[in-house]
């Protein structure tokens, strides 16, 4: 009964060893939700923790899940009681919609040793086009089609001014069926040589700070199909492509850079 | 003995669902139970390289690493960019020609995303990930 009763004793003063001497770290939160305005470069999430334990907690990496995303934390090693933070920057580049980036942090801290950080950001960027190209098969109608323009609606964007890199489209800007939308009519003057023109639009905003979007449209090549010979109509519409190919129109910056 | 060791068996998998229906539910909107995966875009390498001239391939890696090596003939468009590389692109696809987009790894999720708005926002068609990525292809290559 005594020996029992000791190694019972013995139990509770290893566990209460064990407890008195252990490491936790406690975050404020593992996952942020982020709404970036539509002219922010980057969104940042901020992951606050704090060693509620009474042994030093060393970090031993923080690693993020794609390129896009960088991680920091401020000290290497944090003391019992200790706060601090990481810091998550994701570059939002030309991404659209729900972006979900991860960091992943290891720490010699027993329970849990990883710690899984999700920054999410929900990106609507000042213009969306559907779609961002228009093409006309060779020796189709070249009738006019629609590229829809949907504009952010924090943006109170009034017109857009658009431009085609070649004279061989035209493209006018009409309001669309809803709010903040607007129709862009592209048509081609001569579907039968291929060419492509990227679409230039710069929407007039007081929030908008000098950026410009693109679009496309293309008339395709004639599909060659074997045994045809090359006409000579054949051979301008490949050459004019080519020549597009190497000198390929400016293009709009992104929405963001 | 049989019986003994068959119930003991028993009761330990009855021991350790319990745990793991508890996390199950705990974690349900942290897991991703559907793929994003869609079976019907993914083509292995040997399928892509067998379309020739009509595959145009696409890199959807951050620009340091296509820079550093890539598929040949291959077109950069990541999204880091997209607006500034995307008319690259449209200019050299024609209808019919098939896209095949990779990134650095079966793990990567860059490809699909670049494909998926090469479908949904330019509406083209017959835009395919590459299997394994930019590791298979060096393997291939060994």
């Amino acid at each position: 009964m005594n020996t029992n009763f000791s190694r019972l004793i013995g139990v509770f003063a290893l566990a209460a060893l064990v407890q008195s001497a252990r490491a936790e770290l406690k975050w404020e939160q593992t996952s942020v939700d982020l709404r970036p305005a539509f002219n922010d470069k980057q969104a940042v999430a901020h992951f606050k923790y704090e060693n509620v334990g009474n042994t030093p907690i060393h970090f031993k990496s923080v690693h993020a899940s794609c390129g896009c995303t960088t991680a920091q934390t401020q000290n290497e090693q944090v003391a019992p009681g200790q706060k601090g933070e990481i810091t998550a920057t994701f570059n939002i580049g030309g991404r659209t919609g729900t972006q979900v980036k991860t960091v992943t942090v290891q720490t010699d801290d027993p329970e849990p040793s990883t710690i899984v950080l999700t920054l999410k950001a929900v990106i609507t960027p000042l213009l969306e086009f559907q779609p961002t190209l228009v093409y006309w098969q060779n020796g189709e109608e070249p009738k006019p089609k629609i590229i829809t323009a949907k504009a952010n609606k924090d943006a109170a964007v009034k017109k857009l001014d658009i431009a085609s890199s070649t004279p061989d489209f035209t493209a006018k800007v009409d309001a669309g069926s809803a709010p903040n939308e607007f129709r862009i009519s592209v048509q081609p003057r001569d579907t039968t040589k291929a060419v492509y023109a990227t679409l230039t639009i710069k929407p007039d905003s007081p929030a908008n700070t000098g950026n410009m979007f693109a679009a496309a449209a293309r008339v395709m090549p004639p599909v060659p199909t074997s045994g045809t010979a090359i006409t000579p109509s054949t051979k301008a519409a490949v050459s004019t492509v080519r020549h597009d190919l190497a000198t390929p129109a400016p293009t709009a910056g992104s929405p963001r850079q | 003995m049989k019986v003994s060791a068959v119930r003991q068996a028993l009761l330990l998998i009855a021991l350790a669902l319990v745990p793991a229906i508890g996390e199950a539910i705990y974690f349900r909107d942290k897991v991703s139970w559907q793929s994003p995966d869609r079976s019907s875009e993914m083509v292995n390498l040997d399928q892509a390289q067998s379309w020739g001239a009509n595959a145009i391939w696409v890199d959807a890696r951050p620009d340091n690493e296509f820079e550093r090596d890539h598929i040949p003939g291959a077109i950069p468009l990541n999204e880091d960019r997209w607006n500034e590389l995307l008319p690259t692109l449209l200019a050299q696809w024609s209808l019919e020609k098939k896209i095949v987009v990779y990134c650095s790894s079966q793990s990567c999720n860059a490809s699909r995303e670049v494909a998926r708005r090469l479908r949904d926002e330019a509406g083209l068609k017959e835009v395919f990930v590459l299997q394994g990525g930019w590791e298979t292809w060096l393997k291939s290559k060994r």
